[in-house]
């Protein structure tokens, strides 16, 4: 899975615009959006609402996490605390990425959002890291990964299993089995 | 070193030198000869100004370094007047120096203080002497018997840091060193030296922060800068406006400037504010006896109920015109917003849906502070000035010419005070009581006068809603009037200066129409009330916005309401009451919730969705009486919501065994549901209640007809009348062509049927007929409208128009359903064998099925032998039915209803009465007084007419017994039925449902 695709998941999920048209519910297979009365918010996914926005057809209201002073305070969380902690949202690095490229202009203090998130993000990912790291140093067996949100474990997922993959290969070769092989290679 | 400063033109400069440390507090000797200094380096020295030397002094203090280090602010304090004593915290005494000699004459001191006294004060009049020390004890001597009079401990123990007495000697003010003022009240000193009763003045104590953060402590904060202001209330309201000017300057509603407004909104409160507020302070902190008292000196001599300044007029939908950044009007259609700061001074328009127009950035330079906006214009307006007059400007973008904007100059001396934006149509109120109507192109059109200052308009399609102040209000209350306007083709008032009624101590925040026309406002209390029509222009409460609301500072600003949905549009304001420009405001949705009792329960909560339906769904009427289209498919949508709800409730009650509850509910009942009530009532076995309901049915389909009866009649009249009697008409011939072969039993049979159902007919006319059978009724239902108009205008038409085939298909469709809902019922009750009869005929056997039901029904309540009253009646029935050869025979079997009974008695009377008249006028004279009868008397025919049925049941077995095969299974039914009781009959229905 590529981060394009785990985009794409995001984009699923919903957010409230405030559109300045108005239109009937429209019917997809994915469910009913709408009805659209100008200026009043509606529920749509977030490729709905950047197309809108794109169009200029809408104002996107921010989701409720992308606010500097909870974002603040999830980032000192995460920084106090050894384990993940629960994500602002399972795709809020996605989103934040998202809304900030299409529609910066409807959310207050833009900049700061996208440093906080930034900061969570690599706050997470430093862990994930370093969780990493004492897994493989340990040799653990297994780990538990709570609170991770898709896009984080899917930045390492391929470097982690090759890697493993590969150390399982080093590791094995050299066992004695494998010594013998070497043997035989002679 | 003290440095003694003129005050008036600081010309002349005195230096008293001689403390080695920082000087702790000075004061001035009264007579102005000598100043008194306590200082760090622990001495309190006593200066003369004039010579700037010292006098004396005295090592009383520990020596520090600091202000802050000192034990005691060791506050001296020379006696007032005569400045004879010289008063000295030392420690937890309070030493007395003579003037002059500068010997200590005395010391005052209580066992109760153990900490250092911090600041000594005289009372005016010089003889008592207050103490506050540190650790919050307040203690007040008789200097001349040094006994201590008065002890308060301040209740969170703060160290009280200074004291003033009130000029009058009962109130001592006081100041902590957490930032509190406290007042200490009751202090009747003056005679007994006794301690007296002390109002707890400790008052909540608050740190700093919380002052400025909460309702509450800002309104003890202004409550305490009032008691230290002499000035009355002149004083108080300069303080508010004092506040006030912060917010400009700020350009952003801040929580303080939010709570201002609170009291103040609108400017109201700057003017009420001596009185009111301390009453208010009472409401909302009982903890704060502080600002009761301290309203006590400045209550004016006027006891009585005190004026509420008016409050101003506002456009609906704006925020206060003294923000810099303002909304100058949020509607449905768009956002006005005004900037008037030092770079800009323009106007925004938005507009929430893009296709009505883009959005327009003007610059303001008029300096309007009044807008409105409609899909079609935007209005502006501004005040005069002292060269310009008020003007008027209106963007007509939707103008089709080139000319998108004209501007009217009022005459001098006339301010608009409100405008609003309706339909091709702009309304100004001005300050000259005068409501000044525009069409959107700017012509100007009528003009009238108002009966009081205007608070507010709004405008909605062809109507006007102005509300101005009908008189002065009291004690907080505004005393607001409504005008509701209508213009279009048919111009009228539609409310014409009926108080508007507000909640108490509240004042208008907005109002305006939902999007389908009906007038709806708010008060600063939250409550959203809206026009109900249907109870004669009456408002009723729809929503309490407050009881949303998470904090008590928190409000709703509300920018709109719909109807269908039900929905509110409001703005969530945290601890304000209407939103910042800034961030962009979000709008929420709450709903309405009419405020019933008990909506915990399941009543309540049903009760309170049907009636709000009921009040929701009053624009339907208002909408299509006004000529525009409605709805249909959520009209009758509402319509089934409704009586679904109805028959929720219906169901409840009867499972609480409710029945009269169950009737009153029936009666709010449309007829076909009355039928399915009538099926649920007899299937869980409550007969009286069904029985009851039926009633209510009958009542209903007769009201039905009447309503429908002057409308139609007019134009169908021939057909109407014929159609009553169609029912049996068609039957009756069709006998004779198919049936004459059968014997006359039968014939009667059949025909006995068919004058069961014209009884049926005829007894429908009387609503009150109470022996009509109960199980039958569903079957009445769609035949009862058309069977059931006048059965005797038969007469008068003369002849069956049996030719009129069309309309009845649909009757007899409508009947066929309703019998088809019966035949299992029949079937249950001994008769498989139905199906085939209908089979052959289908609309005669309906009529079969119909007679054998309502046969069923008139067989149990009415008595089938007397037949001579009934005769004439039946008579005129057969007059125009000329193929009714065994019509005589029947008739004795028919039943006798309660008004035959009566018949018989005062036939002769009223034909005395009339003697002109003909047997169908009798009739119908008689109808008429026996409705006019009360209903105990007819209640007491019918019993009589219920009393003599049953024996005729036996008669029309023993015919019934000879019948012919088919119509056998029929009768066979029937005297199934009939011979039983009716209760057994309707249980047996009962049984049949389930």
């Amino acid at each position: 899975m590529d981060p394009s695709e785990v985009e794409f998941l995001a984009e699923k999920e919903f957010v409230k615009i405030i559109p300045n048209f108005s239109l009937d519910k429209i019917y997809l297979i994915g469910g009913d959006l709408g009805p659209f009365n100008p200026g009043l918010s509606a529920d749509v996914p977030v490729w709905l609402a950047l197309n809108l926005k794109q169009r200029q057809k809408c104002r996107i209201l921010p989701p409720e996490w992308m606010d500097v002073e909870k974002l603040e305070e999830m980032r000192e969380l995460e920084r106090k605390e050894d384990a993940f902690t629960p994500a602002p949202s399972p795709y809020y690095m996605e989103l934040t990425k998202l809304l900030l490229n299409h529609a910066s202009d409807n959310i207050p203090k833009a900049d700061e959002i996208r440093t906080l998130v930034k900061d969570i993000w690599d706050t997470r990912v430093a862990k994930l890291r370093l969780s990493a790291d004492s897994f493989i140093r340990q040799q653990e067996a297994h780990a538990q990964l709570d609170n991770l949100t898709l896009m984080e474990i899917n930045t390492i997922r391929e470097f982690l299993l090759d890697s493993l993959n590969c150390m399982y290969k080093l590791r094995s070769n050299l066992q004695p089995g494998a010594t013998k092989g070497q043997f035989g290679d002679y | 070193m003290v440095k003694v400063v003129e005050v008036s033109d600081s010309s002349q400069q005195k230096t008293l030198r001689g403390h080695e440390a920082p000087v702790l507090s000075v004061t001035f000797d009264p007579k102005d000869e000598y100043l008194a200094s306590s200082s760090c380096d622990g001495s309190v020295v006593v200066w003369n100004i004039e010579d700037q030397t010292r006098v004396t002094s005295w090592p009383l203090l520990q020596k520090t370094n600091d202000v802050s280090n000192a034990a005691s602010l060791c506050r001296l304090a020379f006696q007032p007047a005569a400045g004879k004593l010289l008063a000295v915290p030392v420690e937890t005494r309070v030493h007395l120096y003579e003037r002059g000699s500068w010997d200590q004459v005395g010391s005052l001191s209580d066992e109760l203080l153990t900490q250092p006294v911090n600041v000594a004060a005289w009372s005016p009049c010089g003889r008592f002497l207050a103490a506050g020390a540190v650790g919050g004890l307040l203690t007040i001597w008789d200097v001349n018997s040094r006994l201590v009079v008065e002890r308060q401990k301040h209740e969170k123990g703060f160290t009280v840091c200074s004291l003033a007495w009130h000029p009058s000697g009962s109130q001592i003010a006081y100041t902590d060193t957490e930032g509190c003022l406290g007042l200490l009240d009751g202090l009747s000193i003056s005679g007994t030296g006794t301690g007296s009763t002390t109002a707890p003045a400790a008052k909540p104590a608050k740190g700093y922060d919380d002052l400025f953060d909460e309702d509450d402590d800002r309104l003890m904060d202004e409550g305490l800068s009032d008691t230290n202001s002499p000035v009355k209330k002149a004083a108080a309201a300069e303080d508010e406006d004092d506040d006030d000017f912060l917010i400009p300057s700020t350009g952003r509603v801040r929580n303080r400037g939010a709570i201002l407004d609170d009291e103040n909104s609108l400017d109201t409160g700057s003017l009420k504010l001596g009185q009111d507020k301390f009453g208010e302070d009472d409401d909302d902190d009982a903890g704060s006896s502080v600002a009761p008292a301290a309203a006590a000196p400045l209550r004016p001599v006027y006891d009585g109920p005190v004026p509420t300044p008016p409050q101003k007029a506002f456009q609906p939908g704006s925020t206060p015109a003294h923000l810099t950044h303002r909304f100058m009007m949020w509607n449905s259609v768009g956002i006005v917003r005004g900037y008037n700061d030092e770079q800009d001074n323009a106007i925004d328009v938005e507009f929430h849906d893009t296709a009505v127009h883009h959005a327009m950035h003007l610059t303001n330079s008029l300096g309007h502070t009044m807008a409105d906006l409609s899909q079609e214009a935007v209005l502006l307006a501004c005040p005069s000035t002292d060269d310009l007059a008020s003007k008027l400007q209106c963007l007509h973008f939707s103008s089709w010419d080139t000319n998108k904007e004209w501007m009217v100059d009022l005459p001098q001396g006339e301010d608009v005070k409100a405008l609003c934006l309706g339909q091709g149509w702009a309304a100004v109120a001005t300050s000259a009581l005068l409501l000044r109507l525009f069409s959107v192109g700017g012509v100007q059109r009528e003009i009238c006068s108002l009966p009081g200052p205007v608070v507010c308009m709004a405008g909605h399609g062809e109507q006007l809603l102005v509300v101005y102040h009908r008189a002065t209000g009291f004690d907080g209350e505004q005393a607001l009037g409504v005008q509701l306007l209508q213009f279009g083709r048919r111009k009228r008032q539609l409310m014409s200066g009926e108080p508007l009624p507000l909640s108490p101590k509240s004042y208008l925040c907005w109002a305006g129409f939902t999007a389908e026309g009906t007038a709806c406002y708010v008060d600063s209390n939250g409550l959203v009330r809206m026009l109900n029509r249907a109870l004669g222009n009456t408002w009723t409460p729809v929503c309490n916005t407050r009881e949303t609301c998470k904090s008590k500072s928190d409000h709703y600003w509300v920018v709109g309401a719909h109807e269908n949905p039900q929905q509110l549009r409001c703005i969530p304001c945290k601890g304000s009451r209407y939103p910042p420009t800034l961030p962009r405001p979000a709008v929420a949705i709450l709903p309405f919730k009419l405020p019933l009792c008990q909506t915990s329960t399941e009543k309540g909560q049903m009760e309170e969705q049907y009636w709000r339906s009921v009040l929701f769904h009053n624009h339907f009427s208002f909408l299509s009486s006004s000529g525009y289209e409605v709805d249909e498919a959520a009209q009758t949508q509402s319509d089934k919501e409704q009586q679904e709800l109805l028959m929720k409730m219906f169901a409840l009650s009867c499972k609480l065994e409710r029945e009269f509850r169950c009737v009153e509910l029936a009666e709010l009942m449309t007829q076909n549901v009355v039928t399915l009530a009538i099926r649920y009532a007899s299937r869980s076995r409550r007969m009286n209640l069904a029985q009851r309901l039926n009633e209510i049915a009958l009542e209903k389909s007769t009201q039905l007809q009447e309503d429908e009866e002057p409308e139609e009649e007019p134009e169908f009249s021939s057909d109407r009348r014929t159609s009553g009697y169609r029912q049996t008409e068609p039957y009756n011939t069709r006998q004779n062509d198919e049936q004459q072969e059968e014997d006359e039993e039968e014939c009667e049979e059949e025909e006995d049927g068919r004058e069961m159902e014209t009884e049926e007919t005829k007894r429908c006319l009387n609503p009150f007929a109470k022996e009509s059978g109960l199980p039958a009724k569903p079957s009445l239902t769609p035949v009862g409208r058309v069977g059931r108009s006048n059965p005797f205008k038969v007469a008068d038409s003369g002849k069956p128009t049996s030719s009129s085939g069309q309309a009845r298909v649909s009757n007899i469709l409508d009947n066929m359903r309703s019998s088809r809902k019966l035949a299992p019922l029949s079937g249950s009750a001994g008769k498989p064998s139905k199906g085939p009869v209908l089979k052959p005929l289908a609309p005669r056997t309906k009529a079969k099925a119909q007679s054998t039901l309502l046969q069923i029904s008139s067989n149990k309540t009415a008595n089938k032998k007397t037949l001579e009253a009934a005769e004439p009646a039946a008579d005129l029935q057969k007059q125009p039915d000329t193929a009714a050869p065994p019509a005589e025979n029947t008739e004795n079997k028919r039943p006798k209803t309660g008004f035959q009974l009566w018949l018989d008695e005062n036939r002769k009377i009223i034909i005395a009465d009339n003697p002109d008249l003909d047997e169908t006028d009798v009739i119908k004279e008689a109808m008429g007084r026996f409705r006019t009868l009360s209903a105990d008397e007819r209640l007491l025919w019918t019993e009589r007419a219920k009393g003599q049925s049953g024996e005729t049941a036996d008669v029309k077995k023993r015919k019934r017994a000879e019948n012919e095969a088919v119509e056998s299974d029929e009768s066979n039914a029937r005297k199934k039925l009939s011979s039983l009781d009716p209760s057994s009959k309707l249980s047996a229905f009962a049984f049949s449902k389930n």
